[in-house]
Order: C-alpha cells, then sequence, then structure tokens
C-alpha cells in the first residue's frame, strides 16, 4: 500500500489512485462526445495521437454534473492494456502514503459507493478515498458481458436515443 | 475490345519491374560500397544484371522500347565486366545508378499512361563509355530475318545486336507464338507461363503483342515470341502443353560474326532465389478491402442474431447453447478480421531499403561523408502505413545528413570518425505498434540556440524542446541549404506521425548525436470521407457508403404518423420512384439541433435506403480511422474516430448500421 498517490477531488470528496497508474494530468479542453455509451463516458479525447474515452467521476458517483472549469483536470490512468481519462474536479497534489495510514473501509461506505472505493487513508485532518480503478474502468462488468469481440458490440448500453 | 487482362498485365508488369529495379539499386550501392573498401562484388554484380535482364524482357513484352535500350546497353556493360573480371570502376557504378532512375522514370510514366521519353542518348553513350566490348555500331548491320514487317519493324536495335551475337554464338533464331485465352488461363497456361518455360530453354530476345483480327479466342491479342536457343524447334513447340507455334525465324551462321565466347549464366536462377519466390502472391489492395467489406456484413449480421437471441431469451427460451455458439462466432469473426490485416502487411525492411539511395544522392549535394546502418528486423507494417509513413522518414533523414552531422573536418576537430553514421532501426513494440529509431551521431540539438532563434523560453525537457522544433512555420536552419530547412521539415513529421494515431519523441545530446523515435501503428484504415455538420458537430461518413447527397426541400417531404408514437419523426421523400425515409441524423444520435437541415445523404443496406439529414456538407478528404479500441466507446452506428488536423477526434460514422440499427427499431415500434 506503501507509495505515490495522486489526489484529486470530485464534488467534494477527496480521492486518490496510485501514481504508478496515472500517465499524466491533461487540462480539460472538452470532449467529443460518442452517441449511445453509458452515460459516464461523456466521449474521447485524443492525448499525444492517442485516443482516450472519458468518465466523468461525478456521473459515475452519481453527483450532479458540473461546468468545465480552469480546474478541471482529465487523469489519464493506465490499467493492463487500457487507458482511460477520468475526468476530475481539480488535482493538485501527489503523496506519499505509508501502509499504517490506510483503514479498514466501513462497510457502509463500500456499500454507498458500489465498490469504487476500496479504502481510506488519513491525512492529518483528510480523509481519502482510494479508487478502485478496475471497478471504476468497468473491467469486472464487461468480462460478464460476452458481446464485447467486434468494433460495435452493443448490448448493455444504453440504446440510441428515439 | 481491348482485352480485358491487358489492364491487369500492365499493373503486373509495372509491379514487378518496380521490385527488380529495386534490387538492382541495393545491389549497385552494395557494390558501390565494396568497390570503395577496395573489394569487388561479384555476386552484387550479377544480382543487378539478372534484374536488369528480366526488366528488359518484361519490358519488351509491353513495349516499353526505351526501358528495353536503356537495361540492354546497362546489361552489356555488366557482361563486359563479369567476363572480364574486371572491377566495376565507381564512375561505371553511378552511371548504372542513373541508368536505374531513368528506367525508374519511363516505367512510372508508362503506368501513368503518360508519354515514355526515349533512353537518353547521352546517358547511353556514358554507359558505352564504361564497356569495353561496346559494338561500335551493330544497328547499322543488316540481319536477314525471316519475319513479317510488323514483327521486324518492332526490334530495335539492342535485339537485332542481341540476335547477331546469338546466332554468331550458334544458337538458332526462333519466332514462337502464343494465343491467350480465358480457358488456357484457367490451365494456368499464360503468357508469364510461356515466358517461363521459354527462358528455361534459351533466350528471349523480345515478346511482341500482335492483334489478331476476328480471332475465336475473343481477346483478340496474341503474343510474338522472338527467342534464342539451342535446342530443336519441336522441343520449343512442346514447350507447354503444345500450345505454341513455331517458326524459325533465322538459322546460326547467317551473319559472318567474330564468335563471341562465355556468355554469362542466367538460364538457371539460383535455388534459393526460386525457393524465396514460391508461395507469394501479389494482390491489389482494393481486392483486400473488398474482403474487409465481407466480413463487415457477417459482422451486422451477428448483431441481428444477437437481438434475435435476446428477444427469445426475453420470451423465456432457454438459449443457453445458442449464446454459446453465437461468443464462439464472434471469436471466429475475430480471428478472421485479424488474418485479413495481416495480409495487408509488408515486411518494413521494404520501406527502408529506399533510404540508401536517398542519403547517397543527399551526401553528395552537401558534401558530407554518411554511412547508413539499417536495421528492419523482421517486423511488418500495414502498407498504408508503410505508404504515409515514408515521407516523414525522408525529412528525418534529410534533416540529419543536411544539419546534425557535421562536415568531415569539423568531425575530425571533434574527435570523431570522419565518416556520419546514421542508424535507422524498427521493432515491434506489441501487436499494434511499431517503433522506428532515426539515430544520428552528428551536433545534437541545442536547444538554447532554437530558443533563441525562436524567441521562446528554453525548453526544459526533450519533449518540450521536440514540441518547438515542430512549431508550425519555425526555422532554425542557421545555414541556408539547398536540400532542407529543418523547421518546416519537423513540422511535417509531426503531422504525418499523429495523423497516423502515432507519437513522435526525441532524445538529443549536444556534441553526440540525435535519436528521433516513431511510434505508429502497425495497421490503420484509410478512407474517402465526406466530414459533415451535424448538431453542431462535425462527422466524417465513408464516401463509399453514400449512395447520394441530395438537398431536403421541405415542400417535398411528407410525415408519416410513427411520430406521435413515441418513435423518431420520420419524413418521408421520394427518390427515383420509391418512397425512402428521411431521418435528422442529429435526433438519431440524440444531439440538440436539426431543425435547420439542408442535405440528406441516402445511404442503402440491401434494399432498404435511408436518408439521414444533416445541417450542411463540408468537404471530402481522406481520412485515417482508428477503431475505437476501448469497451466503454465501442457502439454501433461509431465506426472510428479521426482527426481532421484540429488536434480533437471527429467520429467517423458507419450510417449503414446505423440505418439498420434505426429501421428495426421503427419496425418494432410499428409491431
Amino acid at each position: 500500500m506503501t507509495g505515490l498517490y495522486v489526489v484529486f477531488r470530485v464534488a467534494e470528496a477527496e480521492y486518490a489512485v496510485p501514481a504508478a497508474h496515472v500517465l499524466q494530468l491533461e487540462s480539460f479542453s472538452g470532449v467529443t462526445a460518442v452517441p449511445g455509451t453509458l452515460p459516464h463516458v461523456t466521449g474521447i479525447v485524443q492525448v499525444r495521437g492517442r485516443i482516450v474515452p472519458i468518465i466523468d467521476l461525478r456521473l459515475l458517483f452519481g453527483e450532479p454534473e458540473a461546468e468545465a472549469l480552469l480546474d478541471t483536470r482529465i487523469v489519464i490512468v493506465e490499467l493492463g492494456e487500457r487507458t482511460v481519462g477520468l475526468r476530475v474536479d481539480s488535482s493538485r497534489e501527489v503523496l506519499k502514503l505509508e501502509a499504517e495510514q490506510f483503514h479498514v473501509t466501513p462497510t457502509v461506505v463500500t456499500d454507498r459507493s458500489r465498490g469504487f472505493v476500496s479504502g481510506v487513508a488519513r491525512v492529518g485532518p483528510r480523509l481519502l478515498m482510494l479508487l478502485n480503478l478496475v471497478k471504476v474502468l468497468g473491467e469486472e462488468e464487461l468480462h460478464d458481458d460476452s458481446d464485447h469481440i467486434l468494433d460495435d458490440g452493443s448490448a448493455g448500453r444504453r440504446a440510441l436515443p428515439g | 475490345m481491348p482485352a480485358p487482362h491487358l489492364a491487369e498485365f500492365v499493373s503486373a508488369y509495372v509491379l514487378e519491374a518496380e521490385e527488380h529495379l529495386s534490387t538492382a539499386n541495393t545491389h549497385l550501392l552494395a557494390t558501390e560500397t565494396a568497390i570503395r573498401a577496395g573489394e569487388s562484388n561479384l555476386r552484387g554484380v550479377r544480382e543487378v544484371f539478372r534484374a536488369l535482364h528480366t526488366v528488359k524482357g518484361l519490358s519488351a513484352m509491353v513495349g516499353v522500347e526505351p526501358v528495353v535500350v536503356l537495361s540492354h546497353r546497362m546489361e552489356a556493360l555488366l557482361r563486359t565486366a563479369d567476363r572480364t573480371h574486371a572491377r566495376l570502376p565507381l564512375g561505371a557504378v553511378d552511371v548504372l545508378l542513373r541508368g536505374v532512375q531513368a528506367i525508374e522514370q519511363r516505367v512510372s510514366a508508362f503506368r501513368d499512361g503518360r508519354a515514355v521519353e526515349p533512353a537518353p542518348v547521352g546517358l547511353l553513350r556514358e554507359i558505352d563509355a564504361f564497356d569495353a566490348e561496346a559494338p561500335e555500331s551493330l544497328a547499322g548491320a543488316r540481319l536477314a530475318l525471316d519475319l513479317p514487317p510488323e514483327l521486324s519493324s518492332k526490334l530495335g536495335a539492342a535485339e537485332l545486336e542481341q540476335l547477331q551475337i546469338g546466332l554468331a554464338g550458334g544458337k538458332q533464331a526462333l519466332c514462337v507464338t502464343f494465343e491467350p485465352s480465358t480457358e488456357k488461363a484457367e490451365r494456368g497456361v499464360t503468357i508469364k507461363a510461356v515466358r517461363d518455360a521459354l527462358e528455361r530453354l534459351g533466350d528471349i530476345v523480345k515478346v511482341v503483342p500482335v492483334s489478331l483480327q476476328g480471332s475465336a479466342s475473343g481477346a483478340g491479342l496474341a503474343f510474338a515470341i522472338i527467342m534464342l536457343t539451342l535446342h530443336e524447334q519441336a522441343q520449343i513447340a512442346l514447350a507447354i502443353e503444345g500450345q505454341l507455334a513455331v517458326s524459325s525465324v533465322a538459322a546460326p551462321g547467317t551473319p559472318a560474326e567474330p564468335v563471341l565466347t562465355s556468355e554469362l549464366e542466367i538460364a538457371e536462377p539460383e535455388h534459393d532465389f526460386e525457393a524465396q519466390q514460391q508461395g507469394f502472391v501479389r494482390v491489389n489492395v482494393t481486392r483486400l478491402d473488398e474482403s474487409v467489406e465481407r466480413l463487415s456484413a457477417l459482422i451486422v449480421n451477428r448483431f441481428r442474431m444477437n437481438r434475435a437471441i435476446a428477444k427469445l431469451t426475453s420470451a423465456g427460451v432457454d438459449t443457453r447453447e445458442l449464446l454459446q455458439i453465437q461468443n464462439e462466432s464472434g471469436r471466429q469473426l475475430r480471428d478472421l478480421r485479424g488474418a485479413i490485416f495481416r495480409v495487408r502487411m509488408v515486411p518494413t525492411a521494404d520501406l527502408l531499403e529506399r533510404i540508401p539511395l536517398l542519403v547517397r544522392g543527399l551526401r553528395r549535394a552537401v558534401d558530407r561523408l554518411v554511412s547508413v546502418q539499417i536495421d528492419a528486423g523482421t517486423t511488418e507494417v500495414d502498407k498504408a502505413v508503410a505508404e504515409r509513413l515514408f515521407p516523414a522518414l525522408v525529412h528525418l533523414v534529410r534533416n540529419a545528413v543536411d544539419h546534425a552531422i557535421e562536415s568531415p573536418d569539423e568531425r575530425l576537430r571533434r574527435g570523431k570518425p570522419q565518416e556520419g553514421l546514421l542508424k535507422i532501426s524498427c521493432a515491434a513494440r506489441s501487436d499494434t505498434w511499431l517503433e522506428l529509431l532515426v539515430e544520428d551521431d552528428g551536433r545534437g540539438i541545442d536547444g538554447e540556440a532554437i530558443a533563441r532563434k525562436a524567441r521562446r523560453d528554453v525548453p526544459a525537457s526533450e519533449a518540450a524542446l521536440l514540441e518547438l522544433l515542430c512549431a508550425p512555420g519555425l526555422s532554425t536552419r542557421e545555414v541556408a541549404t539547398t536540400t532542407s530547412g529543418r523547421g518546416m521539415g519537423m513540422e511535417i513529421v509531426k503531422r504525418i506521425v499523429e495523423q497516423l494515431g502515432g507519437e513522435l519523441s526525441l532524445r538529443t545530446q549536444l556534441g553526440v548525436g540525435s535519436t528521433f523515435v516513431l511510434r505508429v501503428p502497425l495497421s490503420l484504415s484509410i478512407v474517402d470521407g465526406f466530414s459533415f455538420e451535424c448538431g453542431q458537430q462535425r462527422f466524417v461518413v465513408p464516401v463509399s457508403s453514400v449512395d447520394e447527397i441530395i438537398e431536403v426541400e421541405d415542400s417535398a417531404l411528407v410525415r408519416s404518423p410513427s411520430s406521435a408514437r413515441g418513435g423518431l419523426p420520420v419524413s418521408m421523400l421520394e427518390r427515383r420512384g420509391r418512397v425512402v425515409p428521411l431521418l435528422s441524423l442529429a435526433g438519431v444520435l440524440g444531439l440538440s439541433g436539426g431543425g435547420s437541415d439542408k442535405k440528406a445523404m441516402i445511404v442503402r443496406r440491401g434494399a432498404e435506403a435511408v436518408a439521414f439529414a444533416v445541417e450542411r456538407m463540408l468537404g471530402q478528404q481522406e481520412v485515417v480511422v482508428r477503431p475505437l479500441e476501448d469497451e466503454l466507446v465501442r457502439v454501433p452506428g461509431v465506426a472510428g474516430a479521426t482527426d481532421l488536423g484540429d488536434g480533437k477526434p471527429t467520429l467517423v460514422l458507419d450510417l449503414a448500421g446505423l440505418g439498420a440499427a434505426v429501421n428495426r427499431r421503427q419496425l418494432e415500434l410499428h409491431s
């Protein structure tokens, strides 16, 4: 557990992901919306020639949508072969967290967060929630869903409007 | 009507000729290097000879006379060199390289249907000047040939000379006639097969296409092959299933010429060469694209099947087995797609083999000593990627030779070897990425100096320095050169790499050298696309998927009642006597707007047509389509994304897929 963590803020709460999974931080300059995706997938951006899907963490966590501000950041994370951008309200810190700073996550938090939070760390008066990237990127669900074999898998999606 | 297979024949000629010319270039360069090192390169000379010999034969067959003349004279020079075991002078290699270049120009002119210029007399003279045994003027010599005038008039000086020499050497000259037909082609008896068979029995001097009036074969085309051989006429006639007519043109001894000895052995290709040729097929890329399209149709079908299964499941039917089969077919389709994409791959070595010739030309122009080291390994890359990447490579190589590598004197002063080293290597970095390195041991890039010139802050990192180098319009050359200015070139390199969906990076150390790293995808698909605006967003759609683009006129529309039932508002229009539903694309995609649609694109899938209304059409351009790889954004109706040059992704839509989805939904709503 000990290691460097990138800390960011989403709707008044603070979250952390292992810095080892973070490729870079980008300021937010809009996305290209992709029709027919899950609601929290707001679109794609191009980062150094790569096409990266963007998950708006506010929408994923069921918080109200917020306008993009100067502080808005895209945290580009890498998980296995996948590269995904997380839209967050701001991100300013990289912290070193020690194993003893982590606490057993109260069941109520795990439940309420639908598994997106895998732990809690205390830094002085602050509580940081450790993000479960596998869950956030939806890896597990997708593995259950056998329909994503070719380019345009469609099951389990928000239907096209209409 | 001309023979339908003639066009194919021409493109096969061009492909084959280009391949042999590139072989000739490679071996000429190797020979040059060997000569500089004080060695002779007998094997290389023979390879060049063989390549030119083949080019000559091929060119005669399609009647590109200037190429026949050029290659014949170059061949003669090489034959003399080989026979006398003489080391070729450097000047001769140079002349030969220019000869190959002249042939290349003529082959491309022929390919593009332009007029083929005659062989340059000056160059021919230079070639002959290096050939100690060049015949003074054999062209003038009369040769008694028993040929109809339409054939004998096609024989150039080079061929007459070859016939004369052959006859003097005890061979007989024959005219073999072959009449191709579809039925013969099906049995594998083509002009190529005939040529190959005859080549084993003697030397083909010339293949002349002759038209047959009112022939039964329908093709109306035959080939007269004039050859020299030591074999009997009857044996030649039986070379291929008795399909050939043979007549004698002239018997040996006709002209009283001195007998020449010791022919260069060319009839028997080396076995390893033959083995390499086996099992390869040349395919036009459009045919591969065709199979990709067929595959897409299968994929669409699979989605329809998915829906049908889902319906069954919700009706309480046990569909587990069906699902299993469906999953299996999905895997098979994916494998099939992979297999088709692999067919499009070409060895990266093919892409890089043109580099040494380029460097050779450059180092002359700028007076540098540069040796090139190329390591392509066994990597392969999609043909389209290779073609797009090449200009970027040219820029980088040019920059390295022009700017990075110092003059020989300066290098000596800095304690470096006089000759600079340019290294180009590549490696596959997974199943999807190729990494190409262009490395020089030159002066390195001085970030401070460049920042000063550009009036910018000194870049803090190599990435920032690269960014500065690639800034639009930035020119940092400190010395003007005839060949290139660095700034413009780098901007182009970066754009090429990024449009391919790749990444450019730089490592540099002052006084030691620089390395540019190009990371590009191994394959991609390129389509001709229409760009248009819809719901304040830009989109691209492949031109091939659009049947026609029409103006939307309100008066010509009829509204259907289905809008009252919660479906999309559907209008209909009449097109060529059929009723076509018109949908607002903005509405289908769930975008705002769509009220001011002025244009519509009609797409068709099978018998069904749908018109999608959009705000306005923007233009037509070739785009690189990158699939949306991540599961999160793989959705029907979206084929991928492209960069229209603004650094932001633009979606490439699959309107036919979208149309099918909408049609199905409409049906469901009505049922």
